[in-house]
């Protein structure tokens, strides 16, 4: 186990300085940089800014520089937002990120799932037929239209919740609803398909056989064989939710990384791209991680570090 | 003597897009405490279905659309739900075809022995656990005590059939239904997995009813037999008197197609010509009766069961009193 871990985080590194060298470098090959504009500057200005941001130097001295940066969890100065390090960005968006994304993955799970089993067990009856429906239209509707109308009847028309921000606990409804809202659909219908594979099974059949109890059928026999598939994709929908999204983020004012992203590539912030990029990877590989553990608690039959033929 | 199990007019249908499949049609039989009876048919016969129909255990679509099913003189057909499920596993201990899917792969298999105690039974955990290495020990999977905090894909086909049994039998069932169970073993598996369910009939008492489509599994096993087709019974009988004289021509053909090395000089196997009916539309009447050698026009006309010999009867025209002789087949003695 202690093996396997090891060898994980040895992946995830090489991993991450792929990821790290192929940003930068692509990043780089776009012609342009930070400080190009419309407007004239003069040549020595210019040559000022570039000896300080190091944009003087030849590419793979700054990748090294950089680098070497990174392994000391010091992701570099902003170029865009003087006086502030991308460390500091990325600490001051990632708690409304989080906050928002958390419960957006909490509702995910606890709507999700039970709405994907009431599904499942009335199979074509009209409670499977509501959800299905439902479930149907959040995952064709787009976020930002699911948020945009839900601000106008919510907010505007029912003045239920405020238009924007989270000072207030209700402000978090519509952000979360909107965040959550295709994943939710997802999550249902995946959970319904998997639970009605799972009734079909003959070890099913044998629990029913071995005359237990409808709750025990469903819950110790059925859903934790069904939750194996649903597992696999918990892990970056967690990663997805918790980096939050910059349509969300904009659209409810929200002050969180999604839009920091954004707005870094607009701004060709070398440092701010590159730093918001290497987080979100991070995420993704630890919630990755994270699945395989759960994999290995719910199903016996994974062992790790066993080799596959 | 009353049966334990006394069906009476049987009939199942699945209920499909395409329409009604008519699957069990008025099934009738009866099983004795204590006795063995196989059911033999080729796929699609409906005999997995009538079993299925009794512990009311039918797959969707499936349901039952007359008859009754008496158990210790109570219509299983007519219990409530919760009444069924304190039968199944208790009373009615059921086996599958394929052990390598009829165990759930994320428990122990201690555990799913140790859930079906407990569920029929007022007993602690620790006991039920006492119990299921008396059950493993029973049906000889060996350390048992080891074994029960293993899970089903550490196991052989064999060693898991061997713990379906276990689970069938945790509650001392009056009767036991085991459905294929050596069919997805290798032959010399499923001897021993027979013997060790004769056996074990010795101790417990309990009756069998063997579904198989092996004529040797029902010669060696078996005391009784019925012999299905096209969701009906075509013979039923002691197994020594059918095999002694077959009465219904669709016996005749399987008791002709089973392959013997004694007397083959290079002999191609003699199958049943033709195929199974479809069950969506059955032929009116015998459904044998578009393959049988023997058939006549009344054969378009459903048979009752007649009787053969003493302890056999058969649903076919031709033992009729009034009958024409049946012709002499040819390939037979």
């Amino acid at each position: 186990m202690i093996a396997y871990l090891a060898q994980r985080l040895a992946l995830m590194l090489a991993t991450l300085f792929a990821i790290i060298t192929l940003t930068f470098f692509l990043m780089h090959a776009v012609p342009g940089g930070p400080f190009v504009s419309d407007k004239m500057m003069a040549p020595e200005i210019a040559a000022a800014i570039n000896a300080k941001f190091h944009l003087d130097e030849p590419l793979w001295q700054q990748y090294l520089a950089y680098l070497g940066g990174v392994f000391t969890f010091d992701l570099g100065p902003s170029f865009k937002y003087p006086g502030m390090s991308v460390n500091q960005m990325i600490a001051s968006g990632l708690p409304t990120t989080a906050k928002v994304g958390l419960l957006a993955l909490l509702s995910v799970i606890a709507l999700g799932v039970p709405l994907g089993v009431v599904a499942a067990l009335n199979r074509n009856r009209w409670p499977d037929t509501a959800v299905m429906a439902i479930a149907t239209i959040g995952v064709a509707i787009p976020s930002y239209v699911i948020a945009t109308l839900a601000l106008y009847v919510f907010a505007m028309r029912l003045k239920l919740v405020p238009t924007f921000g989270i000072d207030d606990w209700r402000g978090y409804f519509l952000p979360v609803f909107a965040l959550s809202g295709f994943w939710l659909s997802y999550v249902a219908r995946l959970t319904r398909s998997s639970l009605i594979e799972t009734m079909l099974t003959d070890y099913m059949t044998t629990a029913r056989a071995k005359g237990l109890r409808p709750g025990q059928i469903l819950f110790k026999h059925g859903l934790r064989n069904s939750l194996i598939p649903l597992v696999t994709v918990i892990g970056p929908v967690a990663a997805n939710l918790l980096t939050g999204s910059f349509v969300i983020e904009q659209i409810f004012a929200l002050p969180g990384i999604g839009r920091h992203f954004v707005l870094a590539i607009t701004n060709r912030d070398y440092t701010a791209i590159m730093g918001i990029t290497i987080f979100y990877a991070v995420v993704l590989m630890v919630m990755i991680l994270l699945v395989d553990l759960a994999y290995l608690a719910l199903d016996p039959r994974i062992k790790f570090g066993a080799r596959h033929p | 003597m009353t049966a334990l199990l006394d069906v009476d007019g049987l009939t199942t249908s699945f209920f499909t897009r395409r329409g009604e499949v008519k699957s069990v049609r008025g099934v009738s039989f009866r099983v004795a405490a204590g006795e063995t009876l196989g059911i033999v048919g080729e796929s699609g016969s409906g005999k997995s279905v009538t079993c299925m129909s009794i512990l009311r255990l039918l797959k969707t679509g499936g349901k039952v659309v007359s008859g009754r099913a008496l158990f210790e003189g109570r219509d299983l057909l007519a219990l409530d739900e919760d009444e069924m499920s304190d039968l199944r596993g208790n009373a009615i201990g059921m086996i599958f075809q394929d052990p390598m899917t009829s165990l759930n792969p994320t428990l122990t298999v201690g555990e799913q022995v140790i859930e079906t105690i407990i569920r029929h039974r007022p007993v602690s955990r620790a006991a039920a656990r006492q119990r299921a290495i008396e059950l493993f020990d029973m049906v000889r999977i060996p350390s048992p005590e080891a074994r029960l905090r293993a899970y089903p894909h550490e196991f052989s086909g064999g060693m898991r059939q061997r713990v379906m049994i276990a689970i069938a039998l945790a509650c001392e069932p009056k009767l036991l239904i085991a459905d294929e169970p050596t069919t997805a073993l290798d032959v010399t598996i499923q001897r021993q997995i027979l013997v060790l369910l004769k056996e074990l009939q010795a101790k417990l008492g309990m009756a069998i009813i063997l579904i198989t489509h092996d004529l040797g599994i029902i010669v060696e096993f078996t005391d009784r037999m019925l012999v299905m087709y096209g969701g009906q019974v075509m013979e039923e009988g002691l197994v020594t008197a059918v095999f002694r004289q077959p009465a219904h021509p669709y016996t005749r053909g399987l008791i002709a197609a089973i392959p013997n090395i004694a007397d083959d000089n290079g002999q191609r196997l003699r199958p049943i010509p033709g195929s199974p009916p479809d069950m969506h539309d059955p032929p009116p009447g015998c459904p044998f009766a578009p393959r049988c050698p023997e058939a006549m026009l009344q054969c378009r006309v459903p048979a009752p069961m007649i009787q053969a010999a003493i302890g056999q009867s058969s649903r076919c025209w031709r033992l009729h009193p009034d009958a024409p002789r049946p012709v002499e087949q040819d390939g037979r003695p």
